[in-house]
């Protein structure tokens, strides 16, 4: 009888819990559902900086993904955040600078959002965006030129749209537990599971992280091109050397967060280092003479299936990409923008000639490719929740 | 001293305005009800709805108003001793803290003059101030930083235009690659369309006035600062708020700007420093667009304290002054 009894109190024990923990719901306050997001990193990648007010959860992770592929959102109902970054291109587009939802082409290339969480500032050079929050707004209610095509006449229609459908009530519940079921769809929620869904989308299982974690060696060539793009020679690591493979990386314990930018000589217009019209980097945000034509560096990883490449997508290839850092700044023989990017004034002091050879070039480029992330181009966790739910259908 | 006579009578009938607003009074205080009236002017004839614009600008073209909206804040009523004494807001969909947002288009959008019929959306601001005699009127342009509420500062330019209590909530007035909002939007469509450098043309000929060179702290998520505050404040030496009100001058803004032609950069100014369309329209504002010499960091501040050019006093509109000039 002894067992028995033990049994029951067992039971008893777990009901206990299983009533509590139910109990407990309504009252769980946001940073209990943080400790309870796993962001499973590998250990030479400390977890990201999380805004206080918008904490991690699965519940907002997924219900952020249902958004970001969501066309709804948009004003007039035809684009998506998808549209613009898709999982098979590492969350870009394909694209030589994206397109609104009125036809509108945007100056830039669509950046990746691929590890987005970690980065100091948003945007290709934009000092001011230091959230994935704040950053959201440009796309969603931009007029110049309009992406999203949010605006004070259409936003309540647009929340309204998510209020009318069941699934999102229920979605927005178990993401916002804390909030009165009133506001529980807006715009500022809507921003905050975006972010969520951004930040939860992570990639550190390319073949060089399971290089990193001891799992397999690189192939000789791989290996070669490794060496080049952290030696002194190649010298790719200077901007492109956090475990992001960026320069601007911020984690949860990072003090002081550095923001470099820089001018790689990529255009020189007129021979005192000028960019084209309207992508004068940095500059257009501080007009500091010295800022033009400074961007940000981008995280290489995935970058074999990102082109085409810079800020403004003008260059085709990764080969291409190469070959104009080895000459150290583009040379663009006709037309408006002629000039020698190499011989700029304002070029970046860490961009200078590197003597590659053909054989050189294609390590270089065989480790790049080793910086691709296939779990991360075809999880069903990255994925259009809505294929999958029309396929079930 | 007719001004003082007024502002007295005001305050004997205000007693019952004084429950319903007034959060920032000396407390036991008598206070008066405080309303001011803007006004748009394009050739000394108000302007505003959907009213046609004459003879703007350097190539003197008429134009439809396309947006009007500015934040204004920090009213301040100021005595004969130039002391100036806060006017408290009361709190509505048009003023949070102590600022307000002036919307001089109506909510149709036709080609219609501003009529009782046809208002313009918020041409007034409205409060209290404790008792007294006041012989003029101080107030900014811009959203600040931050204004005080209940007793504790709270964000403003920087905050979250999806949380922000109205009338911050505005996104028409969010300027959000500069993580901040747009402190005076004007916006016109010239009767010829505008003229770019490139030979193309557009129809729109823009004023965005906000604070520029914002940077972020990535460590914290928040604006640490600005490098052009982009703010100014007005001062009136003589401002009798029951006869009178706050011009803002469109012929003055544009009188050496070709709105026909836009040389480079954003259509028309956008604040940036080194787009041609600037330095006409920040001087017509009183605002300094760049450091004058190198590192003088007078870029973004105002010219002369108090003195922007686009604004003076004007007749008021109730019927004793009709037609009357200042």
């Amino acid at each position: 009888m002894r067992r028995a009894s033990l049994f029951g109190l067992a039971l008893a024990v777990a009901a206990a819990f299983a009533a509590s923990a139910e109990t407990a719901k309504p009252q769980e306050k946001p940073q209990d559902k943080q400790a309870n997001w796993n962001w499973d990193l590998p250990k030479y990648v400390p977890p990201p900086r999380v805004p206080a007010d918008n904490p991690m959860s699965e519940e907002k992770f997924q219900l952020g993904r249902h958004l970001f592929y969501d066309k709804r959102l948009s004003g007039n109902g035809t684009v998506a955040c998808a549209s613009c970054h898709l999982q098979e291109r590492a969350f870009t587009d394909g694209r030589v600078v994206g397109v609104g939802s009125t036809g509108e082409k945007t100056p830039r290339n669509a950046p990746s959002i691929v590890n987005s969480g970690w980065h100091a500032t948003f945007t290709w050079a934009n000092p001011a965006l230091v959230t994935l929050e704040r950053q959201m707004e440009n796309p969603l209610y931009g007029e110049r030129p309009i992406e999203m095509g949010v605006d004070d006449a259409n936003k309540a229609e647009i929340v309204g749209r998510f209020r009318a459908d069941a699934d999102y009530d229920k979605w927005f519940a178990a993401a916002f537990p804390e909030k009165k079921s009133a506001d529980r769809i807006s715009f500022d929620t809507i921003i905050k599971a975006i972010s969520t869904f951004q930040r939860g989308v992570i990639s550190f299982d390319s073949r060089y992280d399971q290089y990193l974690q001891g799992k397999i060696k690189l192939g000789e060539a791989e290996q070669r091109g490794h060496d080049l793009y952290f030696g002194e020679k190649a010298e790719c690591h200077h901007c492109h050397g956090s475990v992001n493979l960026d320069d601007q990386f911020v984690h949860a314990k990072t003090r002081e967060a550095e923001t470099p930018f820089h001018n790689t000589g990529l255009y020189d217009i007129d021979g005192k280092g000028a960019y084209p019209e309207p992508n004068h980097g940095l500059y257009d945000i501080t007009q500091d003479p010295d800022d033009m034509g400074k961007f940000r560096a981008p995280s290489l990883r995935n970058i074999a299936v990102t082109g085409p490449y810079m800020h403004d997508g003008t260059v085709a290839t990764l080969e291409e990409v190469i070959d104009i850092y080895a000459r150290s700044g583009r040379k663009i023989e006709k037309g408006p923008n002629a000039g020698d990017g190499a011989l700029s004034p304002l070029k970046s002091p860490l961009i200078v000639k590197i003597d590659l050879t053909p054989q050189e070039k294609a390590d270089l480029l065989a480790f790049l490719k080793a910086l691709t992330d296939e779990t991360l181009l075809t999880s069903p966790r990255f994925s259009d929740p809505w294929k999958a739910q029309a396929a079930k259908k | 001293m007719r001004t003082l006579r007024n502002i007295g009578f005001a305050a004997a009938a205000a007693g019952c305005f004084c429950a319903v607003s007034g959060t920032a009074l000396a407390a036991g205080g008598k206070t008066q009800p405080v309303a001011i009236s803007f006004a748009l002017v394009d050739e000394g004839k108000e302007v505003g709805c959907g009213a046609p614009l004459a003879n703007l600008g350097t190539s003197h073209l008429a134009a439809k108003l396309h947006e009007a909206r500015l934040y204004v804040y920090g009213f301040k009523l100021i005595d004969a001793k130039g002391k100036r004494t806060p006017v408290a807001l009361d709190q509505s969909e048009w003023q949070y803290g102590d600022v307000a947002l002036l919307d001089f288009k109506d909510a149709r959008g036709g080609n219609a003059p501003c009529t009782q019929a046809n208002p313009a959306k918020n041409v007034a601001i409205v409060g209290n101030a404790p008792a007294g005699s006041y012989v003029g009127l101080e107030f900014s342009v811009g959203a600040p930083l931050e204004t005080i509420v209940d007793g504790k500062p709270v964000a403003i330019n920087h905050s979250n235009v999806e949380t922000a209590a109205p009338p911050l909530d505005v996104v028409g007035m969010a300027w959000n690659w500069q993580a901040g909002r747009r402190f005076i939007t004007f916006e016109f469509d010239p009767v010829t369309p505008v003229v770019k450098a490139d030979g193309s043309k557009t129809r729109t000929w823009m004023v965005h006035v906000g604070s520029t060179g914002c940077k972020g702290n990535p460590a914290t998520g928040e604006i640490v600062s600005c490098l052009h505050e982009n703010r100014f404040t007005v001062a009136l030496d003589r401002f009798d708020p029951k006869t009178q009100r706050v011009e803002l001058d469109l012929t003055r803004l544009l009188e050496n700007s070709d709105i026909a032609a836009d040389k480079g950069g954003a259509v028309g100014c956008m604040s940036a420093l080194d787009d041609p369309e600037c330095p006409a329209v920040f001087a017509a504002l009183g605002l300094t667009l760049g450091d004058v010499a190198a590192g003088a960091g007078d870029g973004g501040k105002q010219t002369k304290a108090g003195v922007s050019p686009v604004f003076k006093v004007g007749g008021g509109t109730s019927a004793k002054v009709v037609g009357s000039k200042q």
